[in-house]
């Protein structure tokens, strides 16, 4: 078990610096990040004081390796446009994004899994059918325009909510919703599916056949051998919610690790993009190591290898 | 049921691709010109069917060449994407050993990114590499690829006349089901201002656009973004069909 997770450990470091590195490089190749930042009408002078002030005129692999020993230490430079440290600005507006985060996870826990049982138990009934319609809808449509339409119907038309921003539980309740939808129709399906493939195992029949009650068949029986896919899923759905929050905290001015990367990406203020994707892929891998843990504990048949 | 998500997925998907090719002949308007007089006309307005965005342009137009530019950038995409990822599928699938290590550290540092920072193209090759490598792993084991080899043909051919053609329809269906998922990322990085730049009528900026007129003129919203959602509904819709048709065991 030690072994197990020292061997994960060290690949999730492994996995953050090739993130890094591949982000290094990438905005290395979009351009002078020091032309990018300046307004059009400076001076020649001034340019090359800034540039050498940040380090730009050194050899590309000095700059990398400087790079690596900062983000070893957690240091990724300052902010170009807040001159603050660029972490510590990532990680003060991270408690935003995970509380939007895990409200909108909970909720596509709490709709899909059930929807997803039922359909599969009540299999070929209007309410199975009722649910294949909802769930291709929701796949289908794109966050971004079911939060416009949103926001029209119920800040615009019925005022019943705040169009954007934070601060009640009533801000949270449509981008909760809108980057729910999608995730939660992709939950919805995997699970009626996987309940589906065990209801048709020996099992189920033996449980049946020696007079277990269906509450038991499908609470006991049923659930936990179908957990497996639904936990990966989940699991890998986690991290998308972190990465997918950018467009939803975008549409309603939320303010959080979304919108100011994605700020910081039109500005160029690359050392807060690079924090942001640190925290980001460690945030994520991390619930990826959870998920393997999670699994042995469902399944005693799983092994952890190292 | 699966009949009548299957036609309506294959109806939906012919209807948008000949609305796109269609687009001059179904609305006589430029997209890109202007008209000041009449902007902001609401959906019925004579001429315009759909009603005209702020600067006077016929919302209809814009739309369908909307399509046109989704369905390209779709075209593009799962084309670079599906040869990318599934050639090094195929060789990670073949040789084993550390190829195919190597590919699943990249496909983790690849899955740990935040989207949004990488360009389309570079985001779905892992689908494919995955898919053609577990099908590959398979398919050279069977007795038609051992008994060519055994004949002493070349490992090269062996892997394009013989494995090939049999991961081909996994591709085809990765494919598929990648194609909407593409069509919805462009629009959502062209909304976030990083994509297709305006006056260029793609479905995203449209959206962008709409989102400052919310309070005055729903439509221009509420339109481009249907039309984003049934293109993605017919093409999810026919994705599913083709792999219930071609490769009902194959799980994305």
């Amino acid at each position: 078990m030690r072994a197990y997770l020292l061997s994960r450990l060290a690949q999730t470091v492994l996995v953050v610096f090739l993130s890094l590195s591949a982000v290094f490089v990438m905005v290395r190749l979009s351009g002078d990040p020091v032309l990018l930042f300046m307004p059009m009408d400076i001076q020649a002078k001034d340019v090359n004081e800034f540039r050498e002030r940040l380090g730009f005129n050194d050899p590309l692999p000095l700059q990398y390796a400087r790079f690596v020993g900062g983000a070893a230490r957690g240091d990724f430079g300052e902010s170009l446009r807040y001159r603050r440290d660029a972490l510590d600005l990532v990680l003060g507006r991270l408690p935003a994004t995970l509380l939007l985060a895990a409200t909108s996870w909970l909720l596509t826990m709490g709709v899909a899994v059930p929807l997803g049982v039922l359909s599969a138990v009540h299999r070929n009934t209007l309410l199975d059918h009722a649910g294949t319609v909802a769930t291709v809808l929701g796949q289908a449509t794109p966050g971004f325009w079911l939060g416009l339409m949103l926001i029209y119907v119920f800040s615009v038309k019925l005022r019943w909510l705040p169009t954007g921003g934070t601060g009640t539980p009533a801000h949270l309740v449509m981008p909760s919703i809108v980057l729910a939808a999608f995730f939660a129709a992709r939950i919805a399906r995997l699970t009626r599916s996987a309940v589906l493939d065990v209801l048709n195992e020996e099992y189920i029949l033996t449980a049946r056949a020696k007079g277990l009650g269906e509450a038991r068949v499908i609470g006991k029986h049923t659930l936990r051998n179908s957990a497996i896919p639904i936990v990966t899923l989940a699991g890998l759905e986690a991290g998308q919610i972190l990465g997918g929050a950018v467009i939803t905290e975008t549409i309603f001015a939320w303010p959080g690790l979304g919108r100011l990367t994605v700020q910081a990406l039109l500005n160029r203020d690359f050392p807060i993009v690079i924090a942001a994707v640190f925290v980001i892929s460690v945030t994520y891998t991390l619930i990826n190591l959870a998920i393997d843990l999670l699994y042995a504990w469902l399944d005693p048949r799983v092994r952890l290898r190292p | 049921m699966n009949h009548l998500k299957a036609w309506l997925g294959i109806g939906l998907t012919a209807a948008v691709v000949a609305a796109a090719v269609a687009a001059p002949w179904l609305s006589p308007h430029d997209p890109l010109a202007t008209d000041f007089a009449a902007s902001l006309r609401p959906p019925g307005a004579p001429g315009h069917p759909l009603g005209t965005d702020q600067l006077g342009r016929d919302l209809l137009a814009r739309v369908l060449h909307g399509a046109r530019l989704a369905l390209l950038i779709g075209v593009c995409t799962v084309v670079i994407t599906a040869v990318g990822g599934g050639a090094l599928g195929l060789v990670a699938g073949f040789v084993e050993r550390w190829p195919a290590a190597v590919l699943m550290r990249l496909a983790d540092v690849q899955l740990s990114f935040p989207f949004i920072i990488l360009s389309l193209s570079a985001a779905g090759w892992v689908v494919y590499a995955r898919v053609v490598r577990g099908e590959v792993l398979s398919v050279k084991q069977r007795d038609f690829v051992q008994a060519a080899a055994a004949l002493g043909m070349s490992r090269v051919r062996l892997l394009l006349r013989h494995v090939l053609p049999n991961v081909a329809p996994s591709v085809i269906v990765v494919a598929s089901l990648q194609f909407s998922s593409f069509i919805v990322a462009e629009a959502a990085i062209s909304f976030l201002g990083f994509g297709v730049q305006p006056p260029t009528p793609a479905w995203g900026s449209m959206l962008s656009e709409g989102r400052d007129f919310l309070y005055v003129a729903w439509w221009l919203a509420a339109f481009p973004g249907a039309a984003l959602t049934l293109t993605a509904l017919g093409v999810n819709l026919l994705g599913d069909w083709l792999r219930d048709t071609l490769d009902p065991k194959l799980r994305v």
